[in-house]
């Protein structure tokens, strides 16, 4: 087991060296992908809209009224910069799943460009807003000892929104590598332990049995049961294929497992991660751009 | 030549291409999705509101049409009413005057009869007084046989007629 960073595929051998590493490929796949469906979806509108367009129409104003809810009418126009953050991030997550590509988001380089983006774009709004005189002084605020604290704090915003994001995504898949690692190394055990001798096979068939043949009268075996009894029958077939030596050690416990793994840390978390980061980055934006202030009516 | 990156590592040129990345993305969904889209929307709305808009107005106007033609049809029939009296009290005030004519005319009628009975009864008493006066002078030839001279007969006519006349 060795949990490395990304793939370098290729260096190429200009500017001192750029390495192509499996998050450029992916980040690469995913704004190929995402721009495909951007232009294909916003290609041949028509006043009488089809299905397709209905759809579209539909998530549109759904994310638009999303971050006009979240950042405010005024800041409406961020939509666009707020989903291609959602989306590549998603995606990024999601491409994971392939299984031929690494999830971008796994690479801190992205998660930290895209907070480090959005910090830039907070700071570029706030000084162009108040002025950055006005901007500067707010550190000191509410008393001057509060500085250090307060520039922290601003530094910690993208750091933690990188590293959250990162760690998120990362550690699922450090986690299902572990757990590879470790179902790997159980079913090697087991299959020493029933493998070692026809009579490790005929007490596995003989529990299969019991799983399957000795209930209560009149009612069928439970699922559970059945999914057992079905689980020894394959451990005996494995056993017997090891020791004859035809299969040694297969790692039969990591089917089924590392399904259920990669639901929740692929699908659920990619989600969530991609929801929480553009989430903090409408925030975070809206703070820097608060709503214009009432013109007193004359 | 193939290797690993750290698990924890920012590597500048990944870091660059993903802001690239983003941006192409960003710059590409704004253009071809975002605005479009949001545009063909506000189209609609926009049509849509001025099909409302324009039912609405077609509706009132019909409405005002239909009150103001309520309203002609209501003059036109009290017109009509006040005509038609008019009339009858024309045609009354004609015919009244019509018959009063008529009695003027009769009564004026009878008076010019009235007259010419008397004119003719006069003349027929005139004639009847020469015819008289003839056969009575018929008669006194025959009496006397002979012929008187023209001024003796003339005084003795008179003379005769007016006997006559007083005792007529």
């Amino acid at each position: 087991m060795n949990i490395t960073g990304p793939r370098i595929y290729f260096i190429i051998p200009i500017f001192g060296g750029i390495p192509i590493t499996q998050t450029a490929v992916s980040s690469f796949l995913v704004m190929v992908l995402l721009c495909t469906a951007g232009v294909l979806l916003g290609r041949n509108l028509k006043k009488r809209p089809g299905r397709m367009q209905v759809v579209t129409e539909k998530g549109v104003s759904m994310i638009t009224d999303l971050v006009s809810d979240a950042m405010g009418e005024h800041n409406r126009h961020w939509t666009p910069y707020i989903t291609a953050l959602f989306l590549s991030s998603l995606l990024g997550s999601l491409i994971g799943m392939t299984g031929i590509f690494r999830s971008t988001t796994a690479d801190l380089s992205t998660t930290a460009t895209w907070a480090v983006m959005t910090s830039l774009i907070c700071w570029y709004q706030s000084i162009k807003n108040i002025g950055l005189w006005t901007w500067l002084k707010g550190f000191s605020e509410p008393i001057k000892v509060m500085t250090p604290m307060n520039i922290v704090s601003e530094i910690a915003q993208p750091v933690s929104l990188a590293f959250r994001h990162f760690g998120n995504v990362a550690g699922g898949g450090v986690i299902t590598t572990m757990v590879y690692w470790a179902l790997s190394g159980a079913s090697a055990a087991l299959l020493r332990l029933i493998g070692s001798g026809w009579i490790g096979i005929v007490v596995t068939l003989v529990l299969a049995a019991v799983l399957f043949l000795v209930h209560r009268k009149g009612k069928q075996p439970g699922k559970i049961r059945r999914i057992l009894g079905v689980m020894m029958l394959a451990l005996a077939l494995f056993g017997v294929l090891h020791l004859t030596g035809v299969l040694e050690n297969v790692p039969f416990l990591q089917v089924g497992v590392p399904a259920v793994l990669s639901l929740y840390f692929d699908c659920f978390s990619g989600l969530i991660q991609a929801f929480v980061f553009s989430l903090l980055s409408m925030i975070y934006i809206s703070n820097a751009c608060p709503p214009p202030e009432e013109k007193p009516e004359s | 030549m193939e290797g690993f990156e750290n698990f924890i590592g920012l590597n500048p040129w990944t870091a660059l291409f993903t802001l690239c990345n983003l941006v192409i993305v960003f710059l590409i969904l704004k253009k071809f999705l975002f605005q479009p889209v949001n545009k063909m929307i506000d189209d609609r709305q926009r049509e849509i509101d001025e099909l409302y808009n324009d039912a609405a107005n077609a509706k009132s106007e019909a409405e005002t049409l239909r009150a103001d033609y309520d309203r002609k049809l209501t003059e036109a029939k009290s017109a009509s009413a006040e005509i038609i009296s008019e009339a009858n009290l024309e045609a009354n005030r004609r015919s009244e005057e019509i018959l009063r004519q008529a009695r003027i005319d009769a009564e004026a009628l009878r008076e010019k009869a009235g007259v010419d009975i008397a004119l003719e009864r006069k003349r027929a008493i005139n004639e009847a007084k020469g015819e008289i006066s003839r056969i009575a002078l018929d008669i006194a030839e025959k009496i006397v046989e002979r012929e008187l001279d023209s001024a003796d007969q003339e005084r003795l006519i008179e003379g005769f007629l007016r006997d006559m006349g007083d005792q007529l």
